[in-house]
């Protein structure tokens, strides 16, 4: 899991990278397919250089079949 | 290259305009240092220029197409796109009021649209650019 950036800025990070490991080395093809995006997507989520939609981060949670704040995490400043 | 299918487009099309678009302005400024004061000449280079984009474009996404996985834009592509666009459009309207100005003050017609062809090009261009800073740093 990623550590916000200390700041004032109010961050989100995930859990995806470590989900993807506890589901037998998901690779980050895998679950793009399964959520309809593309790997560079994944990467980019995974490495917080992009935050996705409500709708896409609820089908990474479904994929993992966990809740959405289990996989997201919201870190105000 | 670890770059989607979107992101090799956009350097191919930044490479493909850029290269075009010198090419254009070469042979323009030519015509100008040679005395060519009316637009229809420039016509011509203008749409063979347009063409051979088209054409390196084709090829080049051919290319990229081979060599790589195609895949739909996904919502990371479309909400690049759209940053990159509103961006860089600002560009477009600076051009459209230098040849209106341009008009005021009596410039030639040749100037005026290669006043608005330069916008257009640059408009384009720093899209490009916002796109790929997108891609890479995040967006």
């Amino acid at each position: 899991m990623k550590t916000p950036k200390p700041g004032t800025q109010s961050t989100i990070t995930n859990s995806i990278r470590a989900l993807r490991h506890q589901h037998n080395e998901m690779t980050q093809q895998d679950l793009a397919d399964r959520i309809g995006v593309s790997r560079q997507t994944v990467n980019a989520i995974e490495a917080a250089k992009y935050s996705p939609s409500l709708e896409v981060a609820f089908r990474i949670a479904r994929v993992f079949d966990k809740a959405i704040e289990e996989v997201f995490q919201f870190h105000a400043p | 290259m670890n770059a989607s299918f979107e992101e090799k487009s956009v350097w191919i099309q930044l490479v493909c305009v850029l290269g075009t678009f010198i090419l254009y302005c070469l042979i323009a400024w030519t015509m100008l240092s040679h005395g060519v004061d009316t637009l229809v000449p420039f016509v011509g280079v203008f749409l063979s220029t347009v063409i051979l984009l088209v054409i390196l474009l084709v090829v080049g996404h051919l290319l990229a197409a081979l060599t790589g996985r195609i895949e739909k834009p996904d919502e990371r592509d479309r909400l690049i796109v759209w940053r990159s666009e509103s961006n860089s459009a600002w560009m477009l309207v600076v051009g459209i009021f230098a040849a209106i100005t341009a008009m005021l003050f009596s410039l030639s017609n040749v100037w005026i649209a290669h006043i608005l062809i330069l916008s257009l090009y640059l408009s384009q261009t720093m899209q490009y650019l916002f796109q790929i800073r997108y891609y890479r740093r995040g967006v």
